[in-house]
């Protein structure tokens, strides 16, 4: 596994609230290496979507530096922001937020169609992921007519079509049956030791943090454990 | 352009609300189209029948003056003059007519039927009889069919002509005529050399005049003369002065109207894109995290609110069309004197109309579109993906 950090997180800190004001990350430091496959564990509140959020450059931290790819995102323009998440990182989140007035393989193309890639060319591209996720049969299928597992890895195969170096997901099983949930696992861990991207994987469960190769765990928006699993290759 | 593709995916999902808000804009277009060709056939008929019936510009004698003298040389120089068709020189009295016990005073004019048919088609109104039937000096008279019901005469009757400062003369009907305007009552000709004599008047006149080619041209063309010869030169649209601005100011009116019809549909598409903001808030969420840009948000909403417009517009231009062919088409039994002379609603269907209808509608549905729009695009990414 190469040394370099693909994630620099030094000093975060975010505030919420005018009046009152709640601390949800209280001066995070977190490096993360390329090809990691980690999860975010702590109780309701304890500021894990929130770091999710900073890391996706989907919030603004109050102070504090974020640098993805040795590139500091805090300091980026709105335009850049939206750049730099179509080409380098991949939402899941707990409900699959799929557009639901276009099919599997039409969600799949939006990420490259936003990024300009040709239609043809696109088609392709979210067909062969889509076939990738073991859902070459429902492309034509909208979210009403897939169930909860199936739409979650249609929801899986768009935020990886676009290659992306980071892929963060807010309990991307929180919606799923047991079952479910184990086959959406090993199909995030088997694309992730295929890919070599970096996964960051925000979840109560702790049987599945347990499968991954680190664990931190938050608390009122500090880290208080960092573990690795043991899981890794 | 996946923009334009999330725009017409929401649209169809939203049949019933698309359904309203296109009958709104049809509705609006559709009308204000009807509006336009009335007005403009309203307009057109009014201004056609005033260039018709009248000279387009008349001279009359100097200030101070109570004729034009040695008007054969004026007369002559006008009709040199570019762009003019027809030239008529006149001579005006007031006189009573009297036929057995009915009196009417009417306006005598005195004209040579040949130059008068060339500055306004007398001819065309002839209920009955000749308009030149007045050529020679003689003691013939065409008069309008109102006064001749008001007299109780008809072709071939003898009335008197009271002229003040005259000798009661008798003048036998060789033509009525009929305008549809208030003229029938109160007007009628005899030969110019015929009333210059009894007014013992010499040979002048007290008017002349004149038809050009093209009517809009007057105004230039009566300041020219004014100028040069010293007369008093009117042009139609002086002596109408209060017509057309009537017409302008209704056109200003209509204009207002025209933007509340739009305004309130323009209400209808901001409150479908509005609904569809609000219901899509997670799915604008995740466009954004997926790296839509704000501005390609922006332009997913402008486009549905240009989507709605043009369906609208299309529809309304059809709908337009069809109800002022439908209107055009429908006779109305109205009294001719009363509206020009027309025995159906004037419509002008032009092309125009629907090319500034639908821009009108355009623009407007664009700018209700901005607010819910603006609002998309301005939305937290965060909160809109944990709005659902």
């Amino acid at each position: 596994m190469s040394e370099k950090y693909i994630i620099q997180i030094k000093n975060l800190t975010k505030i919420f609230g005018d009046g009152v004001e709640i601390k949800a990350l209280d001066d995070v430091g977190l490096n993360i290496e390329q090809g990691e496959f980690m999860a975010i564990m702590g109780p309701s509140g304890s500021g894990k979507s929130t770091l999710l959020n900073q890391i996706g450059i989907l919030d603004t931290p109050t102070s504090g530096t974020i640098l993805l790819d040795g590139v500091d995102v805090t300091k980026m323009s709105d335009k850049q922001r939206s750049v730099t998440r179509n080409k380098q990182l991949g939402f899941i989140f707990q409900y699959h937020h799929l557009l639901p007035d276009f099919n599997a393989l039409e969600n799949v193309m939006m990420p490259l169609l936003i990024n300009g890639v040709k239609r043809s060319e696109a088609r392709k591209t979210a067909s062969k992921m889509l076939e990738e996720v073991g859902l070459g049969d429902r492309m034509k299928h909208r979210p009403n007519q897939l169930s909860g597992g199936q739409n979650q890895r249609v929801a899986i195969a768009r935020a990886l079509v676009n290659k992306p170096s980071i892929v963060i997901g807010d309990e991307p099983t929180g919606n799923l049956d047991s079952k479910a949930s184990d086959n959406i696992y090993e199909l995030l861990r088997r694309l992730n030791r295929e890919h070599n991207q970096t996964f960051i994987l925000v979840t109560h469960d702790k049987h599945m943090a347990a499968k991954t190769d680190r664990t931190i765990q938050l608390v009122d928006g500090k880290i208080c454990e960092d573990s690795r699993n043991g899981n890794g290759d | 352009m996946f923009e334009l593709d999330v725009a017409t995916r929401h649209i169809k999902s939203r049949r019933r609300q698309t359904l309203f808000s296109v009958i709104a804009v049809s509705l609006a277009v559709g009308i204000i189209i009807i509006f336009m060709s009335m007005m403009g056939g309203y307009t057109s008929i009014l201004i056609d029948s005033t260039t018709e019936n009248q000279a387009h510009i008349t001279i009359m004698p100097k200030e101070d003056e109570d004729y034009i003298h040695l008007y054969h040389g004026l007369e002559n120089h006008i009709y040199d003059l570019e762009g003019v068709e027809g030239v008529s020189s006149y001579f005006q009295g007031e006189a009573a007519l009297q036929y057995k016990h009915n009196a009417e005073g009417v306006l005598l004019y005195g004209i040579n039927p040949e130059d008068e048919n060339r500055v306004v088609n007398r001819d065309k109104y002839m209920l009955a009889g000749e308009f030149t039937s007045i050529e020679n000096p003689g003691s013939r008279i065409v008069l309008g069919y109102k006064l001749a019901k008001n007299l109780d005469v008809g072709m071939g009757d003898s009335v008197t002509a009271q002229i003040p400062g005259a000798e009661p003369i008798d003048f036998t009907i060789t033509g009525i005529f009929q305008t549809g305007t208030p003229l029938d009552e109160t007007m009628a000709f005899v030969n110019i050399e015929r009333l210059q004599d009894l007014y013992r008047s010499g040979d002048v006149i007290t008017g002349m005049g004149i038809r050009l080619s093209d009517p809009y041209a007057s105004e230039d063309l009566a300041n020219g003369i004014d100028r040069e010869t010293g007369y008093d030169a009117i042009s139609w649209m002086e002596q109408n002065a209060e017509i057309l601005t009537l017409l302008e100011t209704s056109e200003g009116m209509v204009y207002f109207f025209y933007i509340i019809i739009f305004g309130i549909s323009g209400f209808g598409v901001a409150n479908v894109l509005i609904m569809i903001v609000m219901e899509k808030m997670g799915e604008i969420g995740m466009l954004m995290a997926m790296g839509t840009s704000r501005r390609s948000i922006m332009l997913i909403f402008l486009l549905e609110a240009a989507i709605l417009g043009m369906m609208g517009v299309a529809v309304g231009c059809i709908l337009g069309y069809a109800a002022s062919a439908a209107i055009a088409s429908i006779v109305i039994p109205v009294p001719p004197e009363m509206y020009f002379g027309m025995d159906h609603l004037p419509i002008v269907i032009e092309f125009k109309n629907f090319i500034s209808a639908s821009v009108f509608a355009m623009v407007i549905n664009i700018i209700a579109g901005v607010f819910p729009a603006r609002r998309a695009s301005k939305m937290d990414p965060v909160e809109a993906i944990y709005s659902v």
